[in-house]
């Protein structure tokens, strides 16, 4: 049962969900480092992003290199306008903290149930868009599967370049240490809210749109990675990007390894016990709850 | 240069600030003193738009500047050096001065800005890949100072730069600010010490509980009695 | 630029006058003799439901500052606890009530313990979200015990009684009146306790605690006890909301009672009520839960319409509707007052 082709499958396999997983929960925690609020409907933007995928890929018929970059670009326009909208206002206002809980929550019922609607509560299929297998060494790997990793490994990378090079990516770090002196740097603080909002929903529909295929799409299907990717922030620090896209990995080994030993039902169980005894032993988490 | 003609800020429901009304002249060090509490940060705050002011104006060489964004009003060549110096802990020496030159006037001039603090500030340039939070007290103000002077102001303000350095330190950083003003900068200072202050400025003004209580020469106020007595403990 | 946390804005649970609380449950205990529909009195009863769970949740978030995301796990202890003493080991459900409070209490130490640590508000939430994920997939798994996802049927109602011939009261009738009552003395008894707590010691204690801990601990007061008390008191409650629930409804699925949806549910009543406020889970909890039947006529459309309502009730009444309502009727006063608008 055990054998290293075994092992390694199920380690790739680890890595695979690990790099949605570390996606995912870059996403929240960028929102959380730089406006200090937990998007409730993170979930949702997973979501839109697979049924946009799927969507495009089914309905319309369209090649993949055209539905993926389509999709993750409107679910930004989406949640770029949310964000101007609705979480704005809120965020100048007395009582933000719990204002913004309830206005993402609202939205994300609204989301589900809009997907609802019009897609129906039925796990959809959306078509592989690498098809085959590669075989080495007596082991197989689907081409999807490498396709999200190298995709995932590419995101994270140019995201974190863009985080420690550009202009913006600067002005981002700056809000989230210190909004009253970015202010007085001359940053719009404000603008940059909104791009990161916009940013945080890409990154999620991104990894919607690639596991799509993978765990087929239905309106309920942001929620178990929300909490997945709140697991992962935890287990990383939160606020620690290094930390989500490490934990996410950790996480993704973990589960894929806990199939060889427990019935999936209870698999589950896995990333929730880690976070119980990461809380237990070191609340701050792998890399400590600090500012990026 | 800069002009505030009853200028009223409140806090919550208090009144921080009464009636205010002042000038900053061009190319001169203007001081604010005060006690602690007297309203000084709040009037600094409320300039550079970090507090909603209630009713007054501010203008800056003639334009309102009520008008203008908070985050605009960089970039028309106001600067602040705030209280508690306020550097970007996980960001490095080099990054926070990157980051003053944030405004478009100015982020394309970057470098050459960098190299011209990093001339000022030697120190600096020696840590400049250490991370800000690791700078001691002293190293953080020079951070702060030379952060400010990266968006090319002509009107810089000081908040309590003297607070927490040694007597040494403080006598280096006023040496600092004269050099500055020397080059063509207008300075606001505020200060908790009055007789740092006023052996620096060309002018002052003295807040209390909010109010200008008095406005002079820097010289006049040093030998003005109430003054000495209140400020100077003599 | 000034951004004030919610947690400064919590000087509403002064409760020192109990005159609103007294009436609204006079009200409660009359409406029948005017709502004799038994669909509506079954859409009150629901309402009950929720504004218990939302009162108890706010206790924990609200007044003791422990934002909890897994209340709904105590809620489906005390469910499925009572359910199961009942069909296996034949008690009556009348005792499997407090029973399923009880159980639930107990094993809210599980996780309260490891909470104490915690202060930051986003790290408890996770923490207590784990926890009732945990006892979900125990529920659904634990197939020998729990029947997993297909559930528990044909769970007992609550035994009626008779007095000679003429008076009669049944659970397993047609009206659902007995189980109005039932509940509305759940919700009492419930408001009560914690209207006890808040105006004792126990509540100062807890008040100055969510103001500032560090000043609470430095001046002797043990925070443990406090959260330990305010964790018992607001499970027990819930767990005892959970137990009526499956002898009303007599059927129990693992996701109706430990889901996130319910989760959501009760934060959600609870903030457009007004967290943090004696009444406002239960002003929540009245408005979302009928606000959601009236917009049953809007078919496909009405969860979407829900959605975007709290949207809206958020931007509008930040700070919940009783707050909202108490400052649109102060600045009302105001105006009256003085004549002219401020």
């Amino acid at each position: 049962m055990f054998t290293l082709p075994i092992l390694a499958e199920q380690g790739v396999n680890g890595l695979v969900l690990g790099s949605m997983y570390a996606l995912v929960a870059t996403g929240l925690t960028l929102i959380w480092g730089t406006m200090k609020m937990l998007n409730f409907a993170h979930g949702e933007f997973y979501m839109l992003g697979g049924f946009g995928t799927y969507f495009g890929l089914v309905f319309l018929g369209l090649p993949p290199w055209l539905v993926v970059p389509v999709t993750v670009a409107l679910v930004f326009a989406v949640a770029l306008a949310f964000e101007k909208a609705i979480i704005g206002p809120l965020m100048g206002r007395p009582g933000w903290d719990i204002s913004t809980v309830v206005a993402t929550l609202g939205a994300g019922i609204f989301l589900q149930n809009f997907a609802f609607k019009f897609w129906g509560g039925d796990f959809l299929n959306v078509p592989y868009m690498f098809d085959g297998i590669l075989r080495i060494g007596g082991m197989a790997f689907a081409w999807h599967r490498i396709y999200i990793l190298a995709l995932s490994l590419t995101v994270i990378i140019t995201f974190w370049q863009f985080v420690k090079r550009t202009r913006f990516g600067m002005a981002l770090r700056a809000t989230a240490q210190d909004n009253e002196a970015a202010v007085l740097m001359g940053i719009p603080f404000r603008r940059i809210y909104t791009i990161t909002f916009g940013l945080s929903a890409s990154l999620a529909a991104i990894a919607g749109s690639a596991l799509a295929p993978i765990f087929s799409v239905n309106p309920w299907m942001g929620m178990v990675p929300l909490i997945k990717a709140l697991i992962v922030v935890i287990l990383g620090g939160l606020g620690s990007f290094s930390g989500a896209i490490l934990g996410g990995f950790i996480l993704g080994v973990c589960e894929s390894y806990s199939v060889l030993f427990l019935s999936s039902g209870w698999k589950d169980l896995i990333s929730f016990s880690l976070l119980i005894i990461i809380l237990v032993i070191k609340p701050s988490g792998l890399f400590g709850a600090k500012e990026w | 240069m800069l002009e505030l003609n009853d200028l009223n800020v409140f806090y919550d429901d208090a009144q921080v600030l009464r009636d205010i009304s002042l000038q900053v002249r061009p190319k001169e060090i203007c001081t604010l003193v005060g006690a602690n509490g007297a309203g000084k940060t709040t009037l600094l705050k409320a300039i550079c738009g970090l507090l909603p002011v209630s009713s007054g104006r501010i203008s800056l060489l003639d334009q309102d500047l009520l008008s203008v964004a908070a985050n605009q009003r960089v970039s028309m060549g106001l600067s602040m050096v705030p209280e508690g110096r306020k550097i970007f802990a996980s960001m490095t020496v080099e990054e926070n001065l990157k980051i003053g030159s944030y405004v478009k006037r100015t982020w394309h001039e970057k470098d050459e800005l960098l190299e011209r603090n990093y001339e000022l500030f030697p120190r600096l340039r020696e840590r400049r890949k250490q991370l800000g939070g690791t700078l001691s007290g002293g190293e953080r103000q020079m951070l702060a100072i030379a952060r400010a002077l990266m968006s090319k102001p002509d009107l810089l303000f000081l908040d309590e730069p003297s607070l927490g350095l040694s007597p040494k330190f403080v006598e280096h950083v006023m040496d600092i600010v004269q050099s500055i003003n020397q080059s063509g900068v207008t300075i606001l200072l505020v200060e908790q010490n009055v007789n740092i202050a006023l052996s620096l400025a060309h002018r002052g003004y003295v807040l209390e509980s909010g109010r200008v209580v008095m406005q002079d020469q820097a010289h006049s106020l040093l030998n003005n009695p109430h003054v000495k007595e209140a400020y100077l403990g003599m | 630029m000034e951004k004030t946390p919610t947690a400064l804005l919590l000087k509403h649970m002064r409760v020192t006058n109990p005159l609103p609380m007294w009436a609204v449950f006079g009200v409660l205990a009359l409406l029948p003799l005017f709502v004799r529909n038994d669909y509506y009195i079954s859409i009150i009863t629901l309402c009950l439901i929720y504004a218990t769970l939302a009162s108890t949740w706010n206790l924990m978030a609200g007044y003791a500052g422990i934002l909890s995301f897994g209340h709904q796990a105590f809620y489906g202890l005390g469910a499925y606890f009572s359910a199961l003493i009942t069909i296996n080991l034949d008690i009556s459900p009348w005792l499997a009530l407090p029973l399923g409070g009880l159980f639930a209490a107990f094993l809210s130490l599980a996780i309260g313990l490891p909470c104490l640590r915690l202060r930051i508000a986003p790290y408890i939430a996770i923490a207590t979200l784990a926890f009732s994920e945990i006892m979900l997939v125990v529920c659904k798994n634990w197939v020998a015990l729990t029947r997993g996802e297909m559930g528990l049927s044909g769970i007992p109602p609550l035994t009626g009684w008779q007095w000679g011939d003429w008076f009669a009261v049944s659970f397993s009738g047609g009206t659902k009146l007995p189980s109005f009552y039932v509940m509305l003395g759940i919700y009492i008894v419930a408001m009560l306790v914690m209207y006890w707590m808040m105006n004792s010691k126990v509540g100062l204690a807890l008040k100055s605690l969510r103001e500032d801990q560090d000043a609470a601990a430095s001046l002797g007061i043990d925070i443990t006890r406090y959260k330990i008390i305010v964790f018992l008191v607001s499970s027990f409650f819930a767990g005892v909301t959970g137990a009526f629930y499956a002898h009303y409804i007599s059927i129990l699925a693992p996701e109706s009672v430990f889901g996130v949806t319910e989760m959501v549910e009760i934060v959600a009543i609870t903030l457009v009520g007004g967290i943090g406020t004696f009444l406002g889970p239960t002003v929540g909890a009245f408005t979302l839960v009928v606000g959601l039947e009236l917009l049953r006529g809007m078919e496909d459309y009405r969860f979407m319409v829900y959605g975007v309502m709290l949207v809206v009730v958020v931007l509008l009444l930040p700070h919940g509707l009783l707050l909202g309502f108490q400052q649109t009727v102060a600045r009302l006063k105001a105006i009256l007052r003085t004549g002219k608008a401020q």
